[in-house]
């Protein structure tokens, strides 16, 4: 899709907006007319060469009411100017912001979130800007026309002499315009590196203190903050060298109507008035062409710009991004998407043949198939790398599989990523990210309270004690990705955000990882004494392989042996291995397969 | 609000003063392009009254080409200018880049815990990029054109001191006036920049919570979320919006002004025989010339609106001091650490103990193991050995030496922390293992990951340690990050190594495979191990148990052991039961 579709698509989202948007800004743009006429005509009375009847002094007063109209204008310009920008860099974050939600959630962003932060504050800012300069462009534009056509027809010859230099310029600015994209790409790399660094710095300041690395941090900032600076200079300099051959063309041009009116002015067929006029007008139309150079590279960043937002659509059409979605700015809020209905209760949940790689390392799962029926605790167990945590991923549609078949009950699943969540299947991973916000809304997430059994979850994740030494209870503020929270509390804190779900699979990885033997024992405990809970857990303690109705041992991504823990614990070596802790020679294998 | 000049002032002369040269030339370059822009309208002038009178067609020919050229080294001048200026503000604003961001990460934990990763990115660059205009144009532009106004003045007062004192007295009134707009409009670009660092950390949070809020079914809630975040949002982007084009609004009406002032005094000493209508364009010319400068000064009002907001949130960062006192520098004895507990209660809230009266002695080169529920206070004890707090009461002691009475820098390089939250980095895992220390040999790299059996692993990856791990740490499991985190910790030869729930994401195979390395790495160093497995912990010296912030048990492991009361002992026989896993 060209830059210049996009552009379109947005201005026809506030049609009327943009409409009305345009009409003052042409407006504003097209007063300065008048204030060149007036001076021309001041410059005529003056010389004796008047060309309307008017008294300098009412040209003088007529200059004053033309401002007064000017200023009118240009309120109401920016009243509808800021909305319209407004909602033009919000339905772009709109759009990529759902449409990120839309990916596999373990793999929804190609780049740390901190870079992508970066497209969605510049890149979404640098569209606005542009768009609200196509408005300009209008203005200016004909502004320019009828500027032209007062001065061809005062002097044809002189206009065409001052004024075709201008062309001149456009063509140069085409030529360079290649070079910006280029320069501009570099700079907005390296500033999504900084900015990268920054989050990543930033969303772990205990580690780096800990290390006592501080400074080696701060050197690599100062690294990359170099490199910026580099190629941001570049940028910025190529962009003002071009507004300077620009400007330098108004000079000019009044320097060559100064070479070529001097015999004419000494006639006084060409007045001083007639002359101020031309230089008057020459600095707005030269605005229009510096306006027009300066849109043109504003258009090549604006390419730039969506190639990154769209980067970040995952395999969404680039029209997604660019789609008329509502933003509710003002006036009511859309009344929140009915629940979800409840699902068919599940009997058997039948992998087959699911196939996940890792893009960049290649590994994942291959050909990995089980079936757990309603009531069952299946454990997944394997060595570090096995692939454990990508099978629940690939399975929940967290990641793309790239092949595979689920049935619910028999029937295929279409669409798993969006099958497989509550009210089917709900998920703990093995860190859940919890969000600035209270305990309350990091555990419902949405679910509207009378459907969620808040307390019964919240007894289950074993919360109760700790919520009865918090100040505000369920609304205690947990701080940024809920540091303020032991690791053990985070993970029954997303336990509970599982639970309150109620969904007819629980998928959980590793969820004892951060938690303490009597802690752990009644979460299982409870968890599993709700009638009809089916698990799915990832875990290679011995009390949940004991307590599970079958287990899967993963090897390097494939199923290397499935069973009950007798069976396996007299055939399977692998899993003898896990057991026992003995594997330790092959561990390194393992890790590295 | 006002912002006093003396804080644009400071920030200019600590980050300018190291660029001084550059500065000087640039001042040339702008100082070189006034002169020529003061001369265009004088040349102006005389074509003018020479073509009215009748002049020789050379002298006009040579006057216009004069003017030409004059024209063409200005642009010279000002391209120069802008170079100079944007390798000046880019400079300046990297150098405050790094120091806030410096200033920060050497915050301590309470003010991290508060703000997002993606609060502080807008803190650090967002704001740092209003103040990068201010740096590059701002002050050195601000002086050129207030001389280029100055200059402008003292000619028409050359040519009527009538026409001077009308037109200085009008770009008085204007400049007032542009000023005292700048202290309307900073409270709401301030307001605009507060609300989008919300919505921003809102937003950031949510790009690294994806995988959650898609299992959660929780894509729609968010989405509302978003729409609420927007809604705040806007009125404020309105204010600041509306409050720029005030200014621009009074710029308008000032220059029209000050055309009308130039007509009206030229018309009125035209008609009297005092001047000529060349000395009226002349007049009417520098009243245009003065409205660059004065526009100028209004866009850089503008910028320094954005920057003032910048320099506010900006100084309210540096005001913030780390609750943590660096110590005096006693210097820690070398070795194995002796660890010591005396009398300590802290909390993070200041009513709310997590630890309360610990008491203990670890002799140096002892291992302990930390047990206890969760909650109970146990990886509080690991953040007041590494220092990321103080104790509220008593005093943490590391080799006899009180805490508070050591450099932190000096105290957290010899004190190794593994917690089972691995950050990595986007960046090489030469680079993870290192935190970018380029100085690490090669060897002592391949020494620590040989130590803990890691060698061959690193040697399978694509590009050895030079592979680039993806942001986040994509592509390494949780366990193999928890490695890195191993060998990242050992490669600094600690004298105190924690191990906070370190191991708890490792299967049993490779857990024993660190055991070993683990046991070898602990030989000569103390150890404090937080675990929840007893076989971490089964060659530890002591044993301390903790429940809600209280030591329940303190003792040999041995003797704990033996005596069939101790909660230990307990635990070990749930522990041989069966039950595998424990503490």
């Amino acid at each position: 899709m060209t830059t210049w579709r996009y552009l379109a698509a947005l201005m026809r989202y506030r049609p009327w907006l943009y409409l009305a948007n345009g009409l003052c800004w042409t407006l504003v743009h097209l007063a300065p007319l008048l204030p060149g006429l007036l001076a021309k005509w001041f410059f005529d009375a003056l010389s004796g060469s008047a060309s309307v009847g008017l008294d300098p002094w009412s040209l003088i007063a007529l200059l004053g009411a033309t401002t007064l109209g000017r200023i009118v204008i240009l309120w109401l310009g920016s009243e509808t100017d800021s909305y319209h920008r407004f909602n033009m860099s919000a339905l772009l974050r709109r759009n990529l912001f759902d449409q990120i939600l839309r990916q596999p959630g373990a793999r929804a962003l190609p780049e740390a979130p901190g870079a992508a932060l970066s497209t969605f504050r510049d890149d979404a800012e640098q569209v606005e800007e542009t768009i609200s300069w196509t408005l300009d462009q209008i203005g200016t534009g004909l502004f320019a026309i009828i500027a032209l056509g007062i001065l061809l027809a005062t002097d044809a010859r002189l206009t065409l002499a001052v004024f075709v230099p201008l062309i001149g310029v456009l063509a140069l600015m085409r030529l360079a315009s290649a070079r910006i994209e280029r320069y501009r790409r570099a700079s907005r790399g390296a500033t999504s590196r900084v900015t990268g660094l920054l989050a990543e710095v930033f969303g772990a300041t205990a580690a780096i203190q800990v290390a006592g690395a501080e400074r080696c941090v701060i050197a690599r900032l100062r690294g990359l903050n170099d490199e910026r600076r580099r190629t941001t200079v570049r940028d910025r300099t190529l962009t003002q060298v071009l507004d300077s051959i620009n400007a330098n063309t108004v000079s000019l041009g009044t320097g060559l109507i100064l070479l070529l009116a001097a015999d004419s002015m000494r006639s006084g067929s060409f007045t001083v008035g007639d002359f101020t006029l031309f230089v008057y007008y020459l600095n707005f139309v030269t605005e229009f062409t510096y306006g027009a150079g300066q849109f043109m590279a504003y258009y090549q960043q604006s390419g730039v710009a969506f190639a990154r937002m769209v980067g970040l659509l995952g395999g969404a059409a680039p029209t997604a991004l660019v789609a008329h979605t509502p933003l509710h700015l003002r006036g009511p809020l859309p009344a929140p998407p009915p629940p979800p209905s409840p699902a068919e209760p599940l009997r058997t949940l039948a992998v087959r043949d699911l196939t996940y790689r890792h893009p960049q390392s290649g590994r994942g799962i291959a050909g990995v198939g089980f079936e757990i029926r309603r009531g069952e605790l299946v454990v997944v167990t394997g060595r570090i790398g096995a692939g454990k945590t990508t099978l629940l991923r690939a399975l929940l549609g967290l990641l793309p599989a790239d092949s595979g078949e689920i049935r619910w009950n028999g029937t295929p699943l279409t669409d798993p990523a969006a099958q497989l969540t509550p009210p089917r299947a709900a998920y703990v991973p093995q860190v859940p990210r919890l969000f600035s916000d209270s305990l309350r809304e990091n555990v419902l997430l949405g679910q509207p309270e009378d459907r969620a059994d808040l307390p019964a979850a919240l007894e289950i994740a074993a919360l109760a004690p700790d919520l009865a030494t918090m100040p505000a209870g369920l609304d205690t503020l947990v701080g940024a990705r809920g540091v303020r929270l032991s690791g053990g509390q985070i993970q029954r804190v997303g336990a509970a955000r599982m639970l309150a779900r109620r969904a007819e699979l629980l998928v959980v990885d590793d969820l004892s990882s951060a938690l303490d033997v009597e802690t752990e024992q009644r979460l299982w405990d409870r968890l599993l004494a709700r009638p009809g809970t089916t698990c799915l857990a990832v875990s290679h303690r011995r009390t949940i392989l004991r307590r599970a109705d079958r287990l899967i041992v993963l090897r390097d991504g494939r199923v290397a042996a499935t069973g009950t823990l007798a069976e396996l614990l007299t055939t399977s070596e692998e899993l003898r291995a896990i057991w026992y802790g003995a594997g330790v020679e092959r561990a390194g294998e393992g890790a590295a397969g | 609000m006002a912002i006093p000049l003396r804080e644009y002032w400071q920030l200019l002369v600590v980050y300018l003063r190291p660029q001084r040269g550059r500065v000087g030339v640039l001042a040339l370059a702008l100082f070189a392009s006034i002169g020529l822009q003061l001369a265009l309208p004088q040349i102006l002038r005389r074509f003018i009254d020479d073509a009215v009178g009748g002049a020789a067609a050379g002298t006009l020919t040579r006057l216009a080409l004069l003017f030409i050229a004059i024209a063409l080294s200005n642009q010279v001048f000002v391209a120069w200018a802008k170079y100079l200026g944007e390798t000046i503000g880019w400079t300046a604003t990297n150098a405050l880049r790094t120091d806030l961001a410096e200033h920060c990460l050497g915050l301590d934990q309470s003010f991290h815990k508060e703000r997002t990763p993606g609060e502080m990115v807008e803190r650090i660059d967002g704001d740092v990029n209003l103040l990068a205009t201010f740096f590059s144009q701002f002050a050195i532009d601000l002086l050129g054109n207030g001389v280029l106004i100055i200059g402008t003045l003292a000619l028409l007062f050359r040519e009527d001191s009538r026409v001077g004192l009308a037109l200085t007295l009008f770009a008085l009134l204007g400049l007032a006036l542009l000023l005292w707009l700048r202290e309307i409009a900073v409270p709401s670009q301030m307001a605009y920049r507060e609300e989008s660092a919300h919505f921003f950390g809102f937003l950031g949070e949510r790009l690294g919570g994806t995988e959650d809020i898609r299992a959660a079914g929780a894509v729609a809630h968010t989405g509302g979320r978003f729409t609420a975040h927007l809604r705040s949002w806007w009125p404020t982007a309105r204010r600041a919006y509306l409050a720029s084009i005030a200014t621009w609004i009074v710029t308008l009406t000032t220059f029209a002004i000050g055309n009308i002032v130039a007509f009206a005094v030229g018309l009125a000493l035209f008609r009297a025989g005092a001047i000529t209508i060349g000395t009226v364009y002349l007049i009417f010319s520098y009243t245009e010339l003065l409205r660059r400068p004065m526009e100028r000064i209004r866009t850089q009002l503008q910028d320094l609106q954005k920057a003032g907001a910048g320099i506010v949130r900006t100084r309210e960062l540096f005001a913030l001091r780390s609750r943590l006192v660096d110590g005096p520098g006693t210097p820690l004895p070398p070795g194995a650490l002796s660890v010591e507990f005396a009398g300590v209660t802290f909390g993070y809230e200041a009513d709310e103990p997590v630890l309360r009266a610990i008491d203990f002695r670890l002799g140096a080169g002892e291992t302990l193991a930390l047990l206890g529920r969760t909650g109970g206070g146990k990886t509080t004890i690991a953040r007041l050995l590494a220092r990321l707090y103080d104790p509220t009461v008593g005093e943490v002691r590391l080799g006899g030496v009180r805490a508070n009475d050591a450099t932190l820098a000096e105290l957290r390089g010899r004190v190794g922390v593994v917690t089972q939250d691995v950050q990595l980095f986007g960046g090489t895992v030469r680079e993870n293992l290192t935190f970018f220390d380029p100085t690490v040999p090669e060897e002592r790299l391949w020494a620590t990951l040989d130590a803990l059996g890691l060698a061959d692993w690193a040697r399978g990856l694509p590009a050895g340690l030079d592979t680039e791990l993806a942001p986040d740490g994509g592509g390494l499991s949780a366990g193999e990050a928890q490695l890195l985190a191993f060998a990242r910790v050992f490669l600094r030869d600690p004298g105190l190594v924690i191990l906070d729930e370190a191991s708890s994401r490792l299967d049993p195979a490779t857990e024993a495979l660190l055991d070993r390395a683990i046991a070898a790495v602990l030989r000569d160093r103390t150890g404090v191990i937080i675990a929840h497995r007893l076989d971490t912990v089964r060659s530890a010296d002591r044993v301390l148990i903790l429940d809600g912030g209280e030591i329940v048990e303190w003792g040999e492991r041995v003797a704990l052991a033996a005596d069939p009361a101790s909660r230990y002992s307990r635990l070990l026989l749930a522990d041989k039961a069966g039950e595998g896993v424990l503490a």
